[in-house]
């Protein structure tokens, strides 16, 4: 089988030297071999030279040949069969590195064949006087399982290793539940499993007993192990779920960020049993600090920490209240990290420290990074919104920033304070004229956007709005359709506001709007003003001048169902991306089946199972509408990846930022459903893009377009019934 | 379904060495390199590079799965992770692969890597298991399974670690001990040494924000106890300390017996050979006496952080104008009796910014200190009395070093620069990272170590000693 090497070169002086009558030689001839085959040599062909040299004293030289076999035992299974006696022998070695060794490499090889012959071996060795041969074998049940699942029920494998969680030493018992809990997944992601299969592992009371002792004795990645484990165990009754926190409270203790945040896993699910109201508040307490004191880790880890905190932060406001200091970014803190401080911080915002909080926005916002300067910009206006009583000071430093003119400042400083005007209306209409005075300075469609639409708000209080709007009007073609857009609602305001000296600009707009251009809703919208205007100017009032309903800050950035089952997920990715695992493990459509699947039967423990089929179905709009969660979006599965492609033209970015994912929740809204829960749900994390971006366009869209639902996702809306009133006017209309 | 393996890469992105991989398709980590890469590429700055990176399927019967990686010197550490698992255990991981690699190899390079393929290797397999678990990674037990180079055991035991009994008895005799027969996983048997010592190192860092009027914004003291103990048999130490109230948050060794330092405050421990981290704690300046400290931690609601005084001042003078500015730099110390070390200060002076015309010289103060750098050569840079300066022109940083700062010296550093952009971008801190020796910032005391020894009775001798270091960003 074997092909021979030609009689010279590399290859050949390798066998030579294989083949030599000199140790020293021969174990210096097997390292240049591992040498070659790490460099992507082919080494293939030395393979019956390499396997004399497999009985051995020397360890290492054993480990070395065991390492050769591994790597060419997927591409030559039938030369690896070779070795099985020898593998068999070694299972039995005085030494116990030896038998592991030999028990972990049989594991490994993921051959049919040899597989035949590993049963034997690793029945003894689960039996092994010494723990580190047993916990070895521990982990090959596992392999077995995931190569041929019948082979270790038929041996009565699975049984055995429920004996050994109550193993003495505590690396088995460690080992031990993480093979079970391999055997658990793989068994249970089988559509056929039922409900009693031998493979799954069901954590009894009793197991949960020899677990807990277990916890504070092994390793690090035991204990996590085995708290993964607790976090799925059902606990009996409150007395139970007290007993398991207070006995893993402990472990936050643990100098090991992984092990803390899995004991806050196993704290956050089994706390939902708790009901003893000082103990839920000591744990709460309790789990601040390590989460802090992760903060102090290399950038990576606190990322992930830190978007930890963000979501344990949406269900327990109260963790870290006093603690915001802690966030305040440091100038060389990678953007990942700021950005995820910034929004921690406009979370755990309160009149309190709200003076804090905004000097340092303010100190963010001379910064060199450009990015991250428009994102403090924005967080400025979140907090403006956010508490009432530091609107003032919010739009006070935003003044002062626009001061700077430096030019990407002063758009996004624009951007922000027409959702302070929209929150507060007719409260600052003061700063306006400093507003309007930086008109020249816009070139970017968002900020020119934004002041349009506050010119068109408060086109009755500026004396020169027709001036000012007229230089959008002359340019109007060359904008882009958002600007354009706009420019039409803000003109129409106009026209309304001051019928008699704006007659003139109102017909220029909709001439140019209904000839000369391009984008079919800048077109549209322009026929239904036109016609409103032309046959019932008091409806037309009622629909483009119609109340708004107030903007604010959404509390969570997930859906409340969703965020109880992400808390249940803390500690992994899930928790990480914020999305269900289902949406990034599964794969596109399956993946939401399954979601709903896993909901269906899953006892009511989250009631509010709609809302999970609702995030199930806006999964799609969340990846579009996330931009700035590149890395869940990108290399979203390749049918999204299409549709993401259109959201770059602007007239479908203008229809998906506006609009949910589905067209038919705008039907549905049209057709008077009442307060569409749909799109809040979707929403995207980034609550600036909401702010920013898409309120501008809902605000003016969601009347004059007659679909409610369209309002912007994060933005919610507060009282339903305000929505409903302009739609009715509108189907009146119709 | 875990952690999938190790894939080291050198700094042009080209794989040194991965771990097998046998669970998962060939394709699979060559998939994750280029995810790793790509995004490297299209990131402006490598620093912003998202830690996790989402790694797309490349068909449809593979599920996808995540990228986490670190960098570390020259290299980059990737750790594919599939299914739910914790991104945090992939760096908690990578972490402790990265310190056993240390140990193992000196300095972890590309070229240290390579010559030492066959224990790298060796290492793969015995602190990752296939199915994604990690395996042993205390450096105590995988030193019975994984011999060190030798050419490097003599630098190691050096540098406190033991080797003797593994190379001395050799495979053979070392298996009859019997690995892991020890019932610690952390601490090896037949531990031997004729000279039997401990030493902690207290650590601690300071981290603060200021701003321009001088004003401690966000500050907090970190610290560590660091420890190396060279101890025979089996010892069992407890340690207590005179004002445990200024520990808080602490995070310790799986060694240490938690229920007894939750309730007397007392580390009893028996410790793993060679060296490791006792315990991570923040200074809490909150150090008013309780009569029990395990309850007083229990009680503080919320604890009040650090206040610890600025080592040093700064007066920073920044003047704009159209394409420069100029900046004139004061530092003073505020020590009267330490000497601030290796004190080094940047400062980002935006993109496009060169053309540095700069002096540093010596104020007033700290007079008859002796100063260790004002002999030295003096450098391409001004240099004044040891302080020197250095343009970083791909990053924009200007460095201020001072190797010694005497207590209540003052040093300054004035200039220009001048930007290609028509309105300078400069960042305003300045970021100045120092040392103290023999200082801790909490003062905390030991009071008493006892080593306790059922076997053999001996006194072993005792080492404490206190270092800090400190980072503060300054604004202006």
């Amino acid at each position: 089988m074997s092909i021979r090497a030609p009689r010279k070169g590399e290859n050949y002086e390798l066998s030579v030297d294989l083949n030599s009558e000199y140790r020293e030689k021969r174990k210096d001839a097997i390292k240049r071999v591992i040498a070659s085959m790490t460099v992507g040599k082919d080494v293939s062909g030395l393979f019956p030279d390499v396997l004399k040299n497999m009985q051995t004293d020397d360890l290492e030289q054993k480990k070395l040949v065991y390492l050769y076999l591994m790597n060419y035992a997927k591409t030559q299974p039938e030369l690896v069969i070779l070795a099985v006696n020898t593998f068999v022998k070694d299972s039995d070695d005085p030494n116990p590195l030896v038998r592991a060794l030999a028990i972990r490499t049989m594991g490994v090889l993921r051959a049919e064949k040899i597989i035949d012959y590993l049963c034997d071996p690793l029945q003894k060795c689960l039996r092994d006087e010494n723990p580190y041969v047993r916990k070895t074998a521990a982990l090959c049940v596992a392999k077995l399982y995931d190569l041929k699942p019948e082979l270790v029920i038929d041996n009565g494998f699975v049984e055995q290793l429920h004996e050994m969680i109550a193993d003495s030493n505590p690396m088995v018992v460690a080992n031990t539940v993480a093979a079970l809990t391999d055997i658990h997944i793989a068994a249970s992601s089988q559509p056929s499993t039922s409900s009693d299969d031998p493979a799954l592992f069901l954590i009894s009371a009793s197991i949960l007993t020899k677990l807990l002792i277990a916890l504070n004795e092994c390793s690090e990645w035991g204990r996590v192990a085995i708290l993964n484990a607790l976090a799925r165990y059902v606990a009996k009754d409150d007395k139970e779920s007290e007993h398991i926190c207070e006995r893993v409270v402990p472990q936050f203790q643990h100098v090991n960020g992984s092990v803390v945040l899995a004991a806050v896993k196993v704290i956050m699910i089994h706390m939902r049993g708790v009901r003893r109201e000082d103990l839920i508040k000591q744990l709460v307490r309790k789990m601040a600090p390590p989460l802090v004191t992760l903060l102090s880790s290399p950038p990576e880890v606190q990322w992930v920490a830190l978007r930890n905190i963000n979501l344990l932060l949406q269900k327990r406001s109260d963790i870290l209240s006093n603690e915001m200091r802690v966030f305040f970014c440091k100038y060389n803190d990678p953007l990942y990290v700021k950005v995820e401080k910034l929004d921690i911080m406009v979370r755990l915002a309160g009149e309190n420290n709200v003076d804090a909080l905004l000097s340092e926005l303010k100190e963010y916002a001379s910064e060199v990074d450009v990015d991250f300067v428009r994102k403090s910009i924005k967080a400025i206006g979140q907090t403006a919104v956010k508490i009432d009583a530091a609107a003032e000071r919010c739009v006070h430093v935003l003044l002062e920033l626009i001061d700077t003119r430096v030019s990407y400042v002063v758009q996004e400083a624009v951007v922000v304070m027409k959702d302070i005007f929209r929150k507060y209306p007719s409260t600052y209409e003061g700063i306006i004229p400093t507003l309007c005075a930086n008109l020249d300075e816009l070139d970017e469609p968002e900020a020119k956007a934004s002041l349009i639409w506050i010119i068109g708000e408060y086109a009755n209080k500026i004396d020169n709005a027709d001036e000012l709007l007229g230089i959008f009007v002359d340019t109007f073609t060359e904008e882009s359709y958002p600007v354009q857009l706009q420019t039409l609602t803000a003109v129409v305001k106009l026209f309304l506001k001051k019928p008699d000296s704006s007659q003139g600009i109102v017909q220029r707009i909709l001439n140019t709007a209904t000839k000369d251009c391009d984008s079919p809703d800048v077109r549209d919208r322009a026929y239904i003003y036109w016609r409103l205007l032309s046959t019932d100017p008091g409806a037309a009032k009622a629909v483009v001048l119609a109340q708004r309903p107030p903007i604010s800050i959404p509390r969570t950035t997930v859906a409340p169902a969703l965020l109880e089952e992400l808390l249940g997920e803390v500690s992994s990715l899930a928790s990480v991306y914020h999305k269900p695992e289902e949406t990034f493990v599964g794969r596109g459509r399956v993946g939401a089946d399954s979601l709903q699947r896993k909901t269906d039967a899953s006892d009511d423990r989250f009631s509010t199972q709609k809302a999970l089929q609702t995030v199930a179905a806006g999964q799609q709009a969340e990846n579009l509408l996330d931009f700035d969660d590149a890395p869940a979006v990108e290399g979203q599965p390749s049918g999204l990846a299409a549709t993401e492609v259109l959201s770059h033209t602007p007239a479908a970015a203008n229809l998906l930022a506006g609009t949910s994912s589905n067209p038919l929740d705008d039907l549905v809204s049209i057709f008077g459903a009442p307060a569409t829960p749909a799109p809040p749900s979707a929403g995207p994390h980034d609550i600036f893009g909401g702010l920013g971006m898409n309120s501008t366009f809902s605000s003016g869209n969601a009347v004059s377009l007659g679909s409610p639902a369209v309002q912007s996702p994060s933005v919610a809306i507060a009282p339903p019934q305000q929505n409903q009133q302009p739609q009715d006017d509108l189907l009146g209309l119709f | 379904m875990a952690l999938d393996g190790i894939i080291i890469l050198d700094n042009n992105g080209r794989p040194i060495i991965q771990s097998g991989f046998r669970s998962t398709t060939t394709a699979y980590p060559l998939l994750h390199i280029d995810a790793v890469n790509d995004a490297l590429q299209k990131a402006e700055r490598s620093a912003d590079v998202d830690p996790v990176i989402y790694v797309a399927s490349y068909n449809a019967a593979n599920v996808s799965s995540a990228c986490c990686h670190v960098r570390v010197g020259d290299l980059r550490f990737l750790c594919p992770v599939s299914g739910d698992v914790d991104p945090l255990l992939a760096f908690a991981f990578l972490q402790t692969f990265i310190d056993i690699l240390r140990e193992y190899l000196g300095t972890v390079s590309a070229a240290t890597l390579r010559d030492n393929f066959d224990i790298v290797y060796q290492l793969f397999e015995e602190t990752l298991d296939t199915g994604g678990h990690p395996l042993t990674t205390y450096s105590n037990a995988l030193r019975d399974i994984v011999i060190p180079p030798s050419l490097l055991n003599k630098l190691l035991s050096v540098t406190g670690t033991n080797f003797n009994s593994t190379i001395n008895s050799g495979f053979g005799a070392g298996a009859a001990i019997g690995p892991f027969s020890s019932p610690l996983p952390w601490r090896k048997t037949g531990v031997r040494y004729n000279n039997n010592e401990i030493y902690f190192d207290i650590v601690e860092q300071f981290k603060a924000i200021v701003n321009k009027n001088g004003t401690v914004l966000s500050s907090n003291v970190h610290g560590k106890i660091e420890a190396n103990a060279k101890l025979s048999g089996t010892p069992d130490c407890s340690l207590n300390f005179t004002n445990p109230q200024v520990l808080e948050d602490c995070a310790l060794h799986p060694c240490v017996r938690l229920l007894r330092w939750n309730r007397d405050k007392i580390l009893s421990f028996v410790p793993p050979d060679g060296r490791f981290t006792l315990m991570d704690y923040t200074y809490s300046s909150n150090s008013l006496p309780s009569p029990s400290p395990a309850q007083q931690s229990l009680s503080s609601v919320t604890p009040s952080r650090t206040n610890v005084a600025l080592p040093f001042t700064i007066k920073a003078i920044v003047e704009l104008e159209d394409s420069g500015g100029s900046f004139d730099v004061t530092l003073t110390s505020r020590y009267s009796t330490h000497a601030l070390e290796n004190v080094v200060a940047d400062m980002h002076l935006g993109q496009g910014a060169g053309g540095i015309r700069c002096s540093v010289s010596r104020g007033s103060g700290g007079g008859g200190f002796i100063n260790a750098g004002g002999s030295r050569n003096m450098d391409t840079f001004g240099a004044s009395s040891g302080a020197s300066w250095s343009f970083d022109a791909q990053r924009a940083v200007l460095r201020w070093e001072i190797p010694i700062v005497p207590p209540s010296s003052s040093w300054s550093m004035h200039g220009s620069f001048s930007t290609t952009n028509r309105i300078p971008r400069p960042s305003h801190a300045i970021r100045v990272h120092f040392d103290i020796s023999s200082h801790t910032y909490s003062a905390l005391k030991v009071g008493q170590l006892k080593v306790m020894n059922a076997k053999e009775n001996y006194k072993p001798f005792k080492g404490i000693r206190g270092r800090s270091s400190g980072e503060v960003e300054w604004r202006w």
